[in-house]
């Protein structure tokens, strides 16, 4: 459910955004999403539809939704690798539980593209 | 916490554009790179900064609705009221009955209605905080923070605590970190509720610490009963001792 209040906040954002860059409307806006971020994109995607009718100048506006995959990188050894588990992972080449997050935790708006 | 409401002075965070020139002369792409929760994020930093300034203790306490959250409380309340100022924000969608629970134990407290939302957020944290403040008269020791009885979204807002909590109590069953994994994930302490209840139920202490510490390795766990008080002794000299740290901090600080 709290995938509404961010679509929500997203929106307000946006909105903003477009009021500062003088834009006749906002196309499309680019969001990462990492797989331990605990977003189910689906809500996220369907909340930012049913919201942005409310803004005049978003009601057009595409979500493109990039997932990012769960990758650590082993401080013992260097491994690097992706895992589908929310478990904490042993590095699969030495076992060391010794690791570094590189992504899935992302949320993050990147760009959003904007008629002038 | 107070750049929110201008009751204080703080950097503020400014936004910049940056633009790429397409060819297009209509369109234009405009990079934002931030996050979804750059706003909630703000003003927790900002809660926290205000809690830090004043040495108080923030804790967080996420469960399921009936974990046993503010029995919890209210037995931690008597037991430190005589040595601590504890305040409380109460985490509901509707009514004010926990707020005035932990009242009738004798700590301050404010009641937070979401009007329906299943988590707090950050906004709502400082707004309250501002109203226990006046209810106090000052400051309080330890704040604990109360959340809405849900097991998912409130692990995603954070909201200016130094500690999270995370309780579930035995009769919820042993697969709740499995399948909760980001309350986990988050939490910097777990607490087995309602322990009395264990010989009535299928539930393995040692396999939920296990599976819990497998989602995150840096947990702190605590098997209490409210009930038979097993348990609470080690809870309450954990906030003790975090306490005087925060003190500690602030002197030096």
């Amino acid at each position: 459910m709290h995938e509404t209040s961010l679509a929500m906040g997203l929106l307000d954002s946006l909105n903003q955004m477009a009021e500062r860059e003088k834009a006749k409307k906002v196309l499309k806006v680019r969001v990462k999403i990492g797989k331990l971020s605990g977003i189910v994109v689906d809500s996220f995607v369907f909340a930012f539809n049913a919201l942005k009718e409310q803004f005049p100048k978003l009601a057009g506006a595409e979500l493109i939704v990039e997932e990012t995959p769960t990758l650590y990188r082993c401080r013992a050894c260097g491994h690097e690798f992706e895992v589908e588990t929310v478990f904490f992972p042993e590095c699969p080449k030495c076992g060391s539980v010794d690791l570094e997050l590189l992504s899935g935790e992302e949320l993050e708006v990147v760009d959003a593209e904007i008629e002038v | 916490m107070c750049d929110v409401c201008g009751c204080g002075q703080h950097d503020h965070e400014h936004e910049h554009s940056h633009f790429v020139v397409s060819d297009d002369t209509t369109k234009k792409n405009v990079e934002i790179k931030k996050s979804l929760f750059s706003e909630n994020d703000r003003v927790a930093r900002s809660n926290r900064e205000h809690f830090d300034r004043h040495g108080i203790l923030a804790i967080n306490l996420i469960s399921s609705p009936g974990s046993g959250k503010t029995t919890l409380l209210e037995k931690t309340i008597e037991a430190l009221k005589d040595e601590l100022k504890i305040g409380v924000l109460e985490g509901d969608i509707e009514t004010e009955r926990d707020a005035e629970r932990v009242r009738a134990k004798g700590a301050a407290a404010v009641q937070l209605t979401t009007g329906g939302a299943c988590h707090l957020e950050a906004p709502l944290v400082h707004k309250g905080f501002h109203a226990l403040e006046k209810q106090m008269e000052g400051y309080p020791d330890i704040l604990f923070i109360e959340n809405v009885g849900n097991l998912v979204c409130p692990s995603s807002f954070y909201l200016g605590e130094h500690i999270r909590v995370v309780l579930i109590s035995v009769p919820e069953g042993e697969d709740k970190p499995a399948k909760y994994p980001k309350a986990f994930k988050t939490s910097d302490v777990f607490i087995i509720t309602k322990s009395d209840l264990l010989p009535y139920f299928d539930f393995d202490v040692e396999k939920v610490k296990k599976e819990a510490l497998s989602l995150n390795p840096n947990l702190k766990i605590f098997v209490v009963s409210a009930k038979t008080g097993e348990g609470l002794d080690e809870w309450f000299n954990f906030l003790r001792e975090k306490v005087q740290e925060k003190k500690a901090a602030k002197v030096e600080g």
